[in-house]
């Protein structure tokens, strides 16, 4: 039978050298996506994701297991991304010659793409459903950090509010009203969607 | 209704994010109001578009190795810069100046005492040393340590006989930097770890060679890859993950210190899916070179050939190429590549084996598995050991590649010269031979059971030494054909053809489009019936049928031709009489014959032939007698001469026990009376001279 998360955790700070690494594992691809959701890059999520998990494994003395463990992970992922997004905002911005250009958001979208390539040989429905994600991506990068943090852990990462009012450090209210106004916000920013198609 | 709900109040109802009394009275509201329902379903259908981004991204496994690796080791330290006023370089300077002159022979001390701390720096080494050899490493990749330059190596002997012994690094060999551990191993192995704890992952490839087999879509992996082992057990593991590599195949292989590593087994955790791990033993601590065979699917290559045409038609000069296409799903870099020419037998499917589940089809086989054991590797079922590896040539020539071709047991090795590097769903096209000036034979032939009223051409050669090949075999493919037409060397595209396998001393025959310029139309003229046979009762029961015609043949080339026409009779019982014209011809099976002629340049020439065909009773006027042998049991064979009225065959079982020395009857026809004879088809008796 699985151990939970919080017995995991507890193994790991008893010196169960194969608890961290089932810890990982568990998470990897749910706390990758997130990261890649809020950075649009795969390269910086990568970045994050094993700063998340050193932070993890540093702190693991200080999760008192009061909340879930996922929320925790997730509020130290969103600290951890919020921080870099923003140093990184203060840094000029380096593009390498390899980059596509006609495709900057390398994250998510190459990956989703890739793999609706695989199930459709069409090219125009691939090359539509891209631009199409690439248009919500921009739309979800508009919103502000804390914003866009609330609804990608509700929507995409399936916490509850309450949990999201967990690993962010605010009340349930809080939670409630940035996510309410990335909501309004994407209102007026994503695309018509009827069909399977963005008009 | 007297006021519609807002906006946000439906993202508000949509989004649970409403308190319960006022989302009962949204509910209550929506219930009742049509066009708040359908504003509603507007606001459903515009957050529709984040579900594009649903797709969940999988962190590979080297992330997760990696996350691992950098979580264990102590964060870096931080270095805070701080804006430096200037003039506290020049406070700095006068300061250092100053402390300089005052403090020269403490300067003196001070170094004296730094000299010692750095005598004392090995002993410290050592200590942390013997703290890192005690606590054990949480994850062993080598894949981050450079391939190209030997790791650093441990002396472990040091540990083991006592802390105050300093590392001898000048006693090391330089060429072998493995130490040899002189402490026990626990004989019992360590259980399989659940994660990926205490692993060593694969380091790239020193040097891979391929053989692909292309008859069978298997392709023969032989890589080389530095290991580093560390003191007594060792768990390596290998993915294979999105390629078409056989699991079932897989064969692990020290290079070095053979007697001192051994390759305990292979297992196959669960819930893991595509991953094996390898349990090592290793007496030796350091890098080891290891030997990875295994086969994969989806590795191909093709033959193509380009054939010119002289302008007379007479010689052409061929090209040969081939093009190794890789889908394997792993790429392969700088790969000695070879390919094997000839049909081989499978049991399965390489390329199912690598998608199945479990690498042994069931849950639960092959866990644990020691199949490895007392197993002959894969290595030294490789057919060919006489070309090892070679390592790195270095950068590619300008000149082409040879392509070295030599025999090998049922097949035929093609060597490409040096290295090649296919990643994955690329092909390469590499030339493979050329020969100018090879004697071909134009034919066109007719024959309406296979091609209609169409006339075909024919270009045909030998594959041997009299037409400047012969040295191999001609791999199947695609052949192009052109025909040079002026003496500029221009060519006009003839036609293109598939070729089959063609062994040395074979006849290699090309078959080209419908020919427009040669036109082959027979005509009947002529049908009688006669030689009427009656039965008992008056009925018709057999007569001959007497046809005359004719063949026209229409050349309106330039060059003479030599045309074959094939003509069916639809019965074997047949005899035929050329009537008029130049041509030949010989019975080409039971029911057809064959013409040959040639027809000169812009002739029309026709010839004409009668054929009588037997029918019903009128066979028996057309058939020879037919000998008949009697086999004994003792072996004694008696031939009779006699004609035999029942000519139907007759088929039982064959029982060689009884009749060994026919055995080769098995090759004509196992026909067997039960008593004790055999009706022996004619030409068999003729073989056993008789």
């Amino acid at each position: 039978m699985a151990r939970s998360d919080e017995a995991l955790i507890d193994a790991h700070r008893q010196g169960d050298a194969t608890a961290f690494g089932e810890l990982v594992c568990r998470y990897a691809d749910s706390l990758l996506g997130y990261l890649i959701r809020m950075s649009r890059d795969r390269q910086q999520a990568e970045d994050f994701f094993q700063e998340t998990f050193r932070k993890v494994h540093q702190k693991a003395e200080t999760f008192e297991g009061r909340g879930r463990f996922k929320s925790w992970l997730f509020s130290i992922a969103a600290n951890v991304a919020i921080d870099g997004m923003r140093k990184q905002s203060r840094q000029p911005k380096m593009i390498s010659l390899n980059q596509n250009n006609d495709c900057p958001d390398c994250g998510i979208l190459e990956s989703g793409t890739a793999l609706e390539a695989e199930k459709s040989t069409n090219p125009f429905q691939t090359a539509v459903l891209t631009e199409q994600k690439t248009r919500v991506q921009q739309a979800l990068t508009q919103l502000p950090y804390r914003q866009r943090t609330a609804l990608i852990l509700s929507y995409y990462q399936g916490l509850t509010y309450k949990e999201v009012a967990q690993a962010m450090g605010c009340s349930l209210g809080t939670v409630k009203t940035h996510i309410f106004r990335a909501l309004k916000t994407l209102a007026d920013l994503l695309p018509d969607f009827q069909g399977g198609t963005i008009k | 209704m007297k006021k519609h709900l807002t906006k946000d109040q439906l993202i508000k109802y949509q989004f649970k994010l409403a308190s319960t009394r006022q989302s009962k009275k949204t509910a209550d509201h929506l219930a009742k109001c049509a066009p708040c329902r359908e504003r509603l379903e507007q606001i459903k259908q515009k957050f529709t578009a984040l579900d594009l981004l649903q797709d969940q991204p999988c962190a590979t496994e080297e992330l997760i190795s990696r996350t691992i690796t950098q979580a264990a080791q102590k964060p870096p330290v931080k270095i805070s810069y701080f804006r430096r006023p200037p003039w506290i370089a020049a406070a700095a300077a006068v300061i250092f100046l100053a402390g300089g002159l005052l403090f020269v022979p403490s300067l003196r001390r001070s170094h004296t005492s730094k000299s010692i701390e750095t005598a004392e720096t090995p002993a410290t080494t050592e200590k942390i040393f013997a703290k890192a050899e005690k606590t054990p490493d949480r994850l062993f990749v080598v894949e981050e340590r450079s391939t190209k330059e030997d790791l650093p190596v441990t002396d472990i002997k040091r540990n083991v006989e006592g802390a105050s012994a300093k590392p001898d690094m000048a006693s090391h060999s330089a060429s072998d930097k493995t130490a040899e551990l002189v402490t026990t191993i626990p004989g019992k192995p360590p259980f399989a770890p659940a994660s990926n704890i205490e692993l060593v992952t694969l380091p790239r490839r020193e040097n891979v060679q391929i053989t692909i087999y292309n008859s069978a879509d298997l392709t023969l992996v032989r890589e080389r890859r530095n290991l580093t082992m560390k003191k007594g057990w060792n768990w390596l593991q290998f993915m294979w993950a999105n390629t078409l590599i056989d699991p079932t195949s897989l064969s692990l292989e020290p290079q070095k210190h053979t007697d001192k590593i051994h390759v305990e087994q292979l297992t196959f955790p669960p819930r893991l899916q595509q991953l094996g791990r390898w349990l090592i033993k290793s007496q030796v601590s350091g890098q080891v070179p290891f030997e990875i065979t295994y086969f994969t699917s989806g590795i191909n290559w093709r033959a193509f050939y380009m054939g010119t045409l002289a302008e007379d038609e007479k010689t052409v000069r061929l090209q040969g190429y081939v093009r190794v296409s890789n889908n394997s799903g792993e790429d392969y870099e700088n790969a000695q590549t070879r390919l094997i020419v000839g049909k081989m037998h499978l049991l399965d499917e390489i390329a199912q084996l690598a998608r199945r589940e479990f690498p042994y089809g069931r849950k639960g086989m092959g866990l644990m598995d020691n199949y490895y054991l007392g197993d002959q590797p894969w290595s030294e079922l490789e057919v060919d050991k006489s070309h090892p590896l070679p390592m790195f040539k270095g950068a590619p020539s300008a000149k082409l590649k040879e392509i070295k071709k030599e025999g090998l047991s049922e097949y035929f090795l093609y060597t490409i010269e040096g290295t090649e590097t296919i990643p994955n769903g690329w092909g390469k096209r590499l030339p493979s031979f050329e020969v100018a000036d090879i004697p071909v034979e134009s034919l066109y032939k007719y024959d309406e059971d296979r091609w209609g009223g169409e006339t075909i051409r024919f270009v045909s050669f030998t594959n041997d030494e009299e037409h400047k090949l012969g040295a191999t075999p001609i791999p199947d493919g695609n052949v192009k054909i052109y025909r040079q037409i002026n003496d500029q060397g221009n060519l006009s595209y003839v036609g293109g053809s598939n070729i089959k396998y063609i062994p040395v001393d074979e006849d290699v025959e090309l078959q080209l489009p419908a020919a427009q310029e040669v036109k082959i139309e027979p005509k009947l003229i002529d049908l009688q019936t006669e030689n009427y046979v009656f039965d008992s009762r008056g009925d018709i029961n057999g007569w001959d049928e007497l046809r005359h015609w004719q063949v026209t043949v229409n050349n309106t080339r330039t060059l003479p031709v030599k045309v074959e026409v094939t003509r069916g009779f639809d019965t074997a019982y047949w005899t035929l009489e050329i009537t008029g014209g130049e041509v030949v011809y010989q019975k080409h099976d039971a029911t057809r014959a064959r013409f040959t002629l040639e027809v000169g340049r812009r002739t029309k020439q026709i010839f004409t032939y009668k054929v009588r065909t037997y029918h019903g009773k009128r066979e028996e006027a057309f058939r020879e007698p037919l000998k008949i042998a009697f086999v004994t049991r003792t072996s004694e064979i008696f031939v009779s001469e006699a004609e035999v009225k029942n000519r139907r065959r007759r088929s039982f079982n064959y029982v060689e026990d009884d009749f060994w020395p026919i055995t080769m009857l098995t090759e004509i026809a196992a026909v067997r009376s039960k008593n004790e004879f055999l009706e022996v088809p004619k030409e068999f008796l003729c073989r056993l001279a008789l």
